[in-house]
């Protein structure tokens, strides 16, 4: 049969119809769909076993119980731990996105002198002779852990002087610390206790303190609520977060939170509205509603209401010791739902000031904020896992990122109890990283280790035969046979929650109502943010929405 | 039997933090934004906006109201108008699934949402070097040129049916599979759960006089609900989607 063009061109475009009735060209379409969405450079999740893991946040000192994923022995995910008695859940934004931090572009991957690249080998030998020749002072930013009782011993050979530099809500305390001679780290509020709290600008419902703590708090006693179990009255001159959900605000001048403490002492004094008599202050009520813009009858009510629902706890957003002169008045010291003191004691510390002399090297470990900028000659070593940019230490040395490294947790900040959590390293940290306790152990070998301290620390909590451990279950600590046990249950991400606090354990004297008072300034909303850069999923916050203004001073 | 998944919002619960933003786009491979990236352009599956009641003084409020895929269960616009039939009603489950592989970018459906709550992916995606070892494996990166919205973790429900199939179960439990959102929230302002049950918290919270829907009137039935005690609040729900100029962002 002979086949003309005409019958190739009808068999050809028969085929060709055919065809689209099968599935082929579908198939075809939806494969090409697909292909086009992998090229080389989209990039592809790891892939391996698949595990969940217990463990804390270290990012802050807050210590937030955390739940880890991972893929391929590699953080892939953070949630919330529900069975952690502080952080019931809660995490800070941030916090969802601490373990893609480990790839920060910022991350500091080598040793820096000034700015150029250098080695351990050079740094070290610098640090030793800087020690050699003069006194050394060794700053912490979280006290109480393994790492900081190895640098304070560090410090204590070498005739080297230790120093805490406090974070924002433990500063809030330093008024009693002062009056009543007990640290500050061993007093905490009693926010569970409360009824009314007047917060002098404090952000409690915006990255202050544990996001578990205030926040499940406010949200399960007072959010929406006509007539609150939990009274939240916010004193600001802005809508801050906590303004806008606070049970009442009350609008006054900006940097004026003093005058209205005093006014509303006065008034609490005049009115016999508490039990105390004095020290009445100084400024009239006049003069106190001048400079907050308030009338003196508001200033009136304001007291009034304050001591409506008893008891009642008023707190400032840095060391205002008005506000704290305040709780004196109400009787808020030493007592339920106010300021208490943990039960058991620690060893106090001497608080860092940003101008340190008379030394001839200054090493910071990583865990004190970026912003704290030592004013100083001597030479400074300065740890850190990330560049928040504009740094004047000498050296900067690279640190273990986000759960890289075994750490253990004492209480958080203002926590009216002594706590205990020990966060497992689950992340390979990248070469060439050193920890500031790591590194003065290549100096010292006598020093003990990070190991053998979390060990000792879990003995001394055994010894007391008090408090619980919250993990799977609950148990009492006397439940553990030994401390290695201990030490296990601990490191699957449990917690040690020891005794309720003593009221009536110390003693705040006030003779005069506080004269001297530096004005509060509010805040940034990354002040929190202990980690000198932000994780780049934050830019959802700023960027992408309009929820937050977009950070001035570190950049993401 | 058929679920029907929603979510509750409580927005005097909300305290506009951003946790849930943020918790979404880890566990959804969401990649940061690109410089050039807006609230427009960005990609925010979940976008939490803020507002005012307009007023200023001491009678000035403010809210934050969440706002995601409202997961519309009847005549879902942008199933109605997608070409490729890239986006599905879940008879089983009630979700809305967009499936990116069939997308072709043509972006009918993001002028149909009323809800602005459907993203075009302007770029592709990309993190810092090193960080893509940190993507969940569970969720597949999307590539620039489709859309995206919220799935309610739909890798989530997988795994539950997963685990429900295992344990020779037929129903899953709504429990195993609370989309990230939900369980990030640190005051528990989004509720997560079966509609569909009359014994479920959600359910029951949907039905609180303080509960209401965005856009109720357009009749698109979504299964996303808000709650408040404040009437300006409630009033919003029924205003368009987008700002008007008296309620812009501040």
């Amino acid at each position: 049969m002979k086949v003309s063009r005409r019958d190739l061109l009808i068999g050809t475009s028969g085929a060709a119809a055919g065809l689209l009735l099968t599935p082929v060209p579908w198939k075809l379409l939806g494969d090409v769909s697909i292909w086009t969405q992998n090229w080389p450079w989209i990039p592809e999740p790891v892939h391996g076993p698949a595990e969940s893991k217990h463990s804390f946040c270290t990012l802050c000192s807050s210590g937030c119980g955390i739940r880890v994923r991972l893929a391929a022995n590699c953080p892939v995910g953070i949630a919330g731990v529900s069975t952690n008695p502080v952080t019931r859940g809660a995490l800070c934004p941030l916090g969802f996105a601490a373990h893609q931090m480990n790839w920060h572009p910022q991350r500091i991957r080598e040793v820096l002198h000034h700015g150029r690249a250098s080695s351990w080998t050079e740094a070290q030998a610098a640090f030793e002779k800087a020690c050699s020749e003069g006194p050394l002072a060794i700053l912490d930013g979280r006290p109480g852990r393994a790492a900081s009782s190895l640098l304070k011993t560090f410090a204590g050979k070498r005739s080297g002087s230790y120093r805490v530099v406090f974070d924002k809500e433990s500063q809030t305390l330093e008024p009693y610390a002062t009056w009543s001679g007990v640290s500050m780290t061993e007093l905490g509020y009693d926010f569970e206790n409360a009824r009314t709290i007047l917060s002098f600008g404090a952000p409690l419902l915006d990255g202050w303190g544990p996001p578990g703590r205030f926040t499940r708090l406010w949200s399960e006693r007072s959010a929406g609520q006509e007539e609150p179990q939990l009274r939240l009255i916010q004193v600001e001159a802005s809508l801050s977060r906590t303004a806008r959900a606070a049970w009442r605000r009350v609008a006054i001048h900006g940097g004026s939170e003093a005058a209205l403490a005093a006014g509303v002492a006065r008034v609490l004094l005049e009115e016999h509205l508490v039990a105390m008599q004095r020290p009445m202050p100084q400024m009239s009520l006049a003069e106190a509603a001048s400079q907050t813009c308030l009338t003196p009858d508001a200033i009136r009510v304001l007291a009034r209401t304050v001591v409506e629902n008893l008891p009642v706890v008023a707190i400032a957003q840095d060391g205002n010791p008005a506000v704290a002169a305040l709780n004196i008045l109400l009787g808020t010291v030493a007592a339920s739902g106010g300021i208490v003191r943990k039960a058991v004691h620690g060893a106090p510390h001497a608080a860092a000031e940003p101008k340190i002399d008379s030394v001839r090297a200054v090493l910071l470990d990583s865990s004190v904020p970026w912003e704290f900028v030592p004013q100083t000659d001597a030479e400074v070593f300065r740890f850190s896992a990330w560049d928040g940019g504009g740094n004047r230490a000498d050296w900067l040395l690279p640190a273990p990122g986000f759960l890289e490294e075994l750490t253990d947790l004492p209480a958080a900040p203002t926590s009216p109890v002594e706590m205990y959590a020990i966060a497992q390293n689950l992340a390979v940290p990248p070469a060439n990283v050193k920890s500031a306790s790591q590194f003065l152990l290549q100096i010292d070998s006598t020093l003990p280790v990070i190991e053998k301290l979390i060990l000792t620390r879990c003995e001394e909590i055994l010894r007391t035969r008090q408090g619980s451990v919250y993990g799977e279950k609950q148990l009492a600590v006397t439940n553990f046979g030994s401390a290695q046990k201990l030490e296990e249950e601990l490191r699957r991400g449990a917690v040690w929650v020891g005794e309720p606090p003593r009221l009536g354990s110390f003693r705040c004297e006030l003779k005069e109502w506080p004269t001297e008072i530096p004005v509060s300034r509010a805040a940034d909303w990354t002040t929190a943010w202990v980690p000198p850069v932000l994780p780049p999923l934050a830019t959802k916050l700023y960027q992408e929405s309009n929820l937050r203004e977009k950070p001035a001073r570190r950049n993401a | 039997m058929s679920a029907r998944y929603g979510i509750v919002i409580d927005l005097d619960r909300c305290t506009g933090c951003g946790a849930c933003m943020i918790a979404c786009a880890a566990e959804n491979n969401v990649p940061p934004a690109r410089e050039q990236a807006t609230s427009r352009t960005g990609l925010t599956p979940m976008l939490v906006h803020k507002i005012s009641n307009g007023l200023k003084g001491a009678a000035e409020r403010e809210a934050f109201i969440p706002v995601t895929c409202m997961q519309c269960g009847k005549e879902t616009p942008c199933v109605s108008v997608c070409p490729q039939q890239a986006v599905e009603v879940d008879e089983t489950t009630g979700i809305v699934m967009q499936m990116p592989q069939r997308c072709l970018g043509c972006r009918y459906c993001m002028a149909a949402c009323p809800y602005h709550a459907r993203y075009f992916n302007w770029w592709d995606p990309s993190w810092p070097a090193g960080m893509e070892k940190s993507l969940n494996p569970g969720v597949s990166v999307r590539m620039r040129g489709v859309v995206e919205k919220c799935n309610l973790c739909h890798a989530r429900l997988h795994s539950a049916k997963e685990k429900a199939a295992a344990a020779g179960k037929k129903e899953i439990n709504s429990a195993d599979c609370i989309p990230a959102c939900a369980e990030a929230c640190p005051t528990g302002a989004i509720l997560f759960g079966n509609l569909a049950d009359e014994n479920d918290p959600v359910s029951r919270a949907a039905q609180s006089p303080d509960a209401f829907r965005l856009l109720a009137r357009l009749g698109t039935e979504p299964k996303v609900y808000y709650k408040s005690g404040q009437a300006w609040v409630r009033a919003m729900g029924e205003r368009n989607s987008s700002p008007a100029p008296e309620v812009a962002h501040v």
